[in-house]
């Protein structure tokens, strides 16, 4: 009686102290504006609370904290890319306006050709050893500043002279000249902002230069002005500022663009024209990857599920030996052994091919690697819809007078692939987003002469995006990206969903 | 003697027509198989590591390229094996627990939407978390700006991330074969008083407990393999990576390919995986196979 109430009381002290932990955590990220992670912690502390100790519900104990997992890195990254692919988020294009109109303004300081230099003294405190200036600008007191924080200070009067030096600062040491040129590293790298825009610089070892921005951002008419020129620049659709004469300023900021990103992928040439090439590629390397090794895995089958064959164990063991090295590492061997001229499979074959620099025989490279990967999976599904086929059937079918070429063709071949079309379908749709193979064997190489995001003769559109994403020369761009993950969503997600649908196992269900 | 002459003939005639072909498909089909494996361990055991120059036979042999593994300071292998572990250990157990636990309840349980939650979660399952790879990158930041323990370059969001990521294959292959189980044991020990949880733990857990180790060695190959969210989301510094990522930056570049090291490191990365899918080789086929074989 006792340990159970204490296992009682010490699973529900569990619970509400996990409770407990996801609310802290949600305020946190609240305060730190994440909203969305925010308000998935409060309302996953809300549920476990209801399910656990509520809700009478048995299934949903079992299930939340799957549906917990699969909501935050599942369904929630399928929603936030689908909402990415609506915006300009690239390279140049990440901040928001308000940071990017800041860094317009913080870029463009010049110097203020009126102002005289400002005269400053070189100080260190004690204790940090850190390099502070101190000089006057504008103000009765002092600013105190190590380039991050600025401070104002009012020297006591009696250690002020008469020109404005300074002789003593509680808790500072005033460096001499010579000490002054030994801090020149520091003194060099040192801008102190004030709260009004204008910026000191030291220009030697005695004077600062003043500098204030060239722009200046009208908040409510929405436009930068340049002081200097007059010009005014405005925001344009595509999250930059943009003066009347077509002159951008940079950076920009992520704004909505709505299905430009999609519409490009059909009316901009330059990102079309190798996005076709990727699609068709993506297509034809899937299908006949499954088409070509659902065809060695049967004829395999066929060959070794033969009772007189004794050593068809010792057989199966060898084939299936693809599946059990990690393909991360079998694929990098691959690569180095197709290494053109040099590589094992040239020099052991006596042929010159270059495999993975030519786009066909890089494509035919990939085949044969693929092939190496899937062809014994192939061989255990066939062999066991083989083995699954009733004897009676065939026995009934020799009875009948088939010929063993009629059997097999009649009634052997239509059950194996009835049973195995499920699969084959779902490998259709892995092939489909077989990321690793093509990215560590030929990185999706060789590259198409100036093509966008560097497109490859075998850059499938997983791979593609990737590269578009993360690895493109000409800047990332997240939108485009993202809007190519939707593209891919719906192509993999209507094979899969068509797969399961002709799957029998679901049919026992209900 | 003559009837034994001609049986034994009869015999070898047979042998030479119907089974010697089969062993020269078999040694052909096996060569292919082994092929890569066989230089890898060619390669890990020739100590000049080039590809130009190895021979199936290396002609300098020796242990240079292991001794090299490991006294590379900035490429710790050892670390590498450690990450590897601590990440596919922990994140397929946790994927087994969860997919054992909603497995349980969609093969013992009655209620609605059933059948819709099983083919929901095999859909979502579907889509590749490699496509999101770009949102997980910005999740993972954005929980790194208020908690630094679950931003990018820690191992804890990847365990959670990959954690879940298997949960429709699991689940399925899990209740499969849960539903083999009778039920009859469930309702002798509900009607002795047992409540849910103690029949999943007392009768189901131990019952399915080889299915348990199929899911959980594939869920940890699975994850050892994974490159691409584990890159993303560790980074490039050498500490963090893991045996997938990390054996890579060997042979990075066009000009600091160092072969030798590479597969020394995979071949000792190779031989534990491939070990224990030999030794499990029957429960991995029948729990492959269940999904062509049922119904």
């Amino acid at each position: 009686m006792n340990i159970k109430a204490v296992s009682k009381g010490s699973k529900y002290l569990f619970a509400f102290g996990f409770i407990l932990i996801l609310l802290v955590m949600g305020t946190k990220l609240y305060q730190d504006k994440a909203w969305f992670l925010a308000i998935f912690f409060y309302v996953s502390a809300a549920l476990i609370f209801y399910t656990y100790s509520i809700s009478k519900s048995t299934p949903a104990k079992y299930l939340l904290p799957g549906v917990l997992l699969l909501t935050l890195f599942h369904i929630y990254p399928a929603f936030y890319s689908g909402a990415v692919a609506f915006t300009n988020d690239s390279n140049g294009h990440q901040l928001t306006k308000d940071q990017a109109i800041a860094a317009i303004v913080q870029d463009s300081k010049i110097p203020i050709a009126t102002q005289e230099p400002v005269k400053y003294q070189t100080l260190v405190e004690e204790g940090s050893k850190k390099v502070f200036v101190l000089f006057k600008y504008e103000s009765e007191n002092y600013w105190l500043s190590d380039g991050k924080a600025i401070r104002s200070v009012s020297p006591d009067p009696r250690s002020v002279l008469v020109d404005g030096t300074v002789v003593k600062v509680g808790g500072f040491t005033i460096l001499s000249p010579d000490q002054t040129q030994a801090q020149i590293a520091v003194l060099q790298n040192l801008v102190i902002n004030l709260d009004s825009g204008i910026s000191f610089q030291p220009q030697d070892l005695e004077t600062l230069e003043v500098s204030q921005p060239a722009f200046m951002y009208n908040e409510a008419k929405d436009e930068l002005i340049n002081t200097l020129s007059g010009e005014s620049y405005e925001p344009n659709d595509n999250g930059q500022m943009v003066s009347k004469s077509g002159e951008v300023l940079y950076p920009g900021w992520k704004a909505n663009i709505g299905w430009r990103n999609f519409s490009s992928i059909i009316t901009d040439k330059e990102i079309r024209r190798p996005l076709l090439a990727v699609l068709v590629w993506t297509f034809a390397n899937a299908f006949l990857l499954v088409l070509i090794s659902f065809l060695m895995g049967l004829v395999l089958a066929l060959i070794f599920n033969f009772p007189a064959l004794r050593s068809k164990r010792f057989y199966r063991t060898i084939f299936i030996i693809p599946m059990a090295i990690p393909s991360v590492l079998s694929l990098l061997v691959w690569s180095g052994l197709f290494t053109a001229e040099t590589g094992v499979i040239d020099r052991l074959f006596h042929i010159s091919i270059p495999w993975l620099t030519h786009p066909w025989w890089a494509r035919v490279a990939v085949l044969i690697v693929e092939l190496w990967i899937t062809f014994p999976y192939m061989f255990l599904i066939t062999t066991g819809a083989i083995q699954a086929i009733p004897g009676e059937i065939l026995e009934a079918a020799a009875i009948d007078g088939a010929s063993p070429a009629k059997s097999f063709t009649q009634i052997k071949l239509p059950l194996v692939v009835r049973t195995v079309a499920p699969l084959l379908v779902a490998s259709v749709a892995m092939a489909l987003n077989n990321f690793g193979a093509i990215y560590l064997l030929t990185g999706g190489g060789p590259t198409f002469s100036n093509s966008n995001g560097n497109a490859g003769a075998t850059d499938i559109l997983i791979s593609y995006t990737y590269k578009l994403a993360f690895n493109s020369q000409e800047g990332n761009n997240y939108g485009l990206a993202s809007a190519l993950s939707i593209l891919n969503f719906l192509i993999v997600g209507l094979i899969s969903i068509y797969g399961l649908k002709k799957m029998k196992t679901m049919e026992g269900i209900n | 003697m003559r009837s034994v002459d001609s049986i034994k003939n009869r015999k070898m005639r047979f042998w030479l027509k119907k089974v010697l072909w089969r062993h020269v498909v078999g040694i052909v089909v096996a060569a292919f198989a082994l092929f890569p494996l066989v230089w890898m361990i060619s390669a890990a055991f020739d100590v000049t590591g080039q590809i130009s120059t190895q021979q199936l036979i290396p002609v300098h042999k020796g242990l240079d390229n292991f001794v090299q593994l490991f006294s590379n300071k900035e490429k710790p292998f050892g670390i590498w094996s450690k990450n590897s572990l601590i990440i596919a250990i922990s994140a397929a157990g946790m994927q087994v627990i969860i997919g054992a636990l909603a497995a349980y309840s969609l093969s013992r349980h009655r209620f609605k939407g059933r059948k819709l939650t099983l083919t929901t979660i095999l859909i979502v399952q579907m889509f590749p978390q490699l496509l999101a790879a770009t949102t997980l990158f910005l999740i993972i930041n954005t929980f790194g700006r208020s908690y630094a323990f679950l931003g990018l370059g820690h191992q804890l969001p990847l365990i959670l991330v990959f954690g879940g990521s298997a949960l429709g294959v699991n689940t399925w292959m899990l209740k499969s074969f849960f539903d083999t189980l009778p039920t009859e044991i469930d309702e002798a020990a509900k009607i002795d008083g047992a409540g849910h949880f103690e029949i999943f733990r007392k009768i189901i857990i131990p019952l399915a407990t080889p299915i348990f180790v199929v899911t959980f060695l594939l869920s940890f190959i699975g994850i050892i393999n994974e490159y691409l969210i584990t890159s993303v989301i560790l980074g490039l510094d050498g500490k963090n990576m893991t045996v997938a990522v990390g054996l890579q930056q060997f042979i990075y570049g066009q000009y600091g390919k160092n072969w030798g090291p590479f597969t020394a490191g995979a071949l000792l990365a190779t031989i534990p995986v491939m070990t224990l899918f030999i030794f499990l080789q029957k429960h991995l086929v029948s729990g492959l196979v269940s999904g062509s074989t049922k119904g």
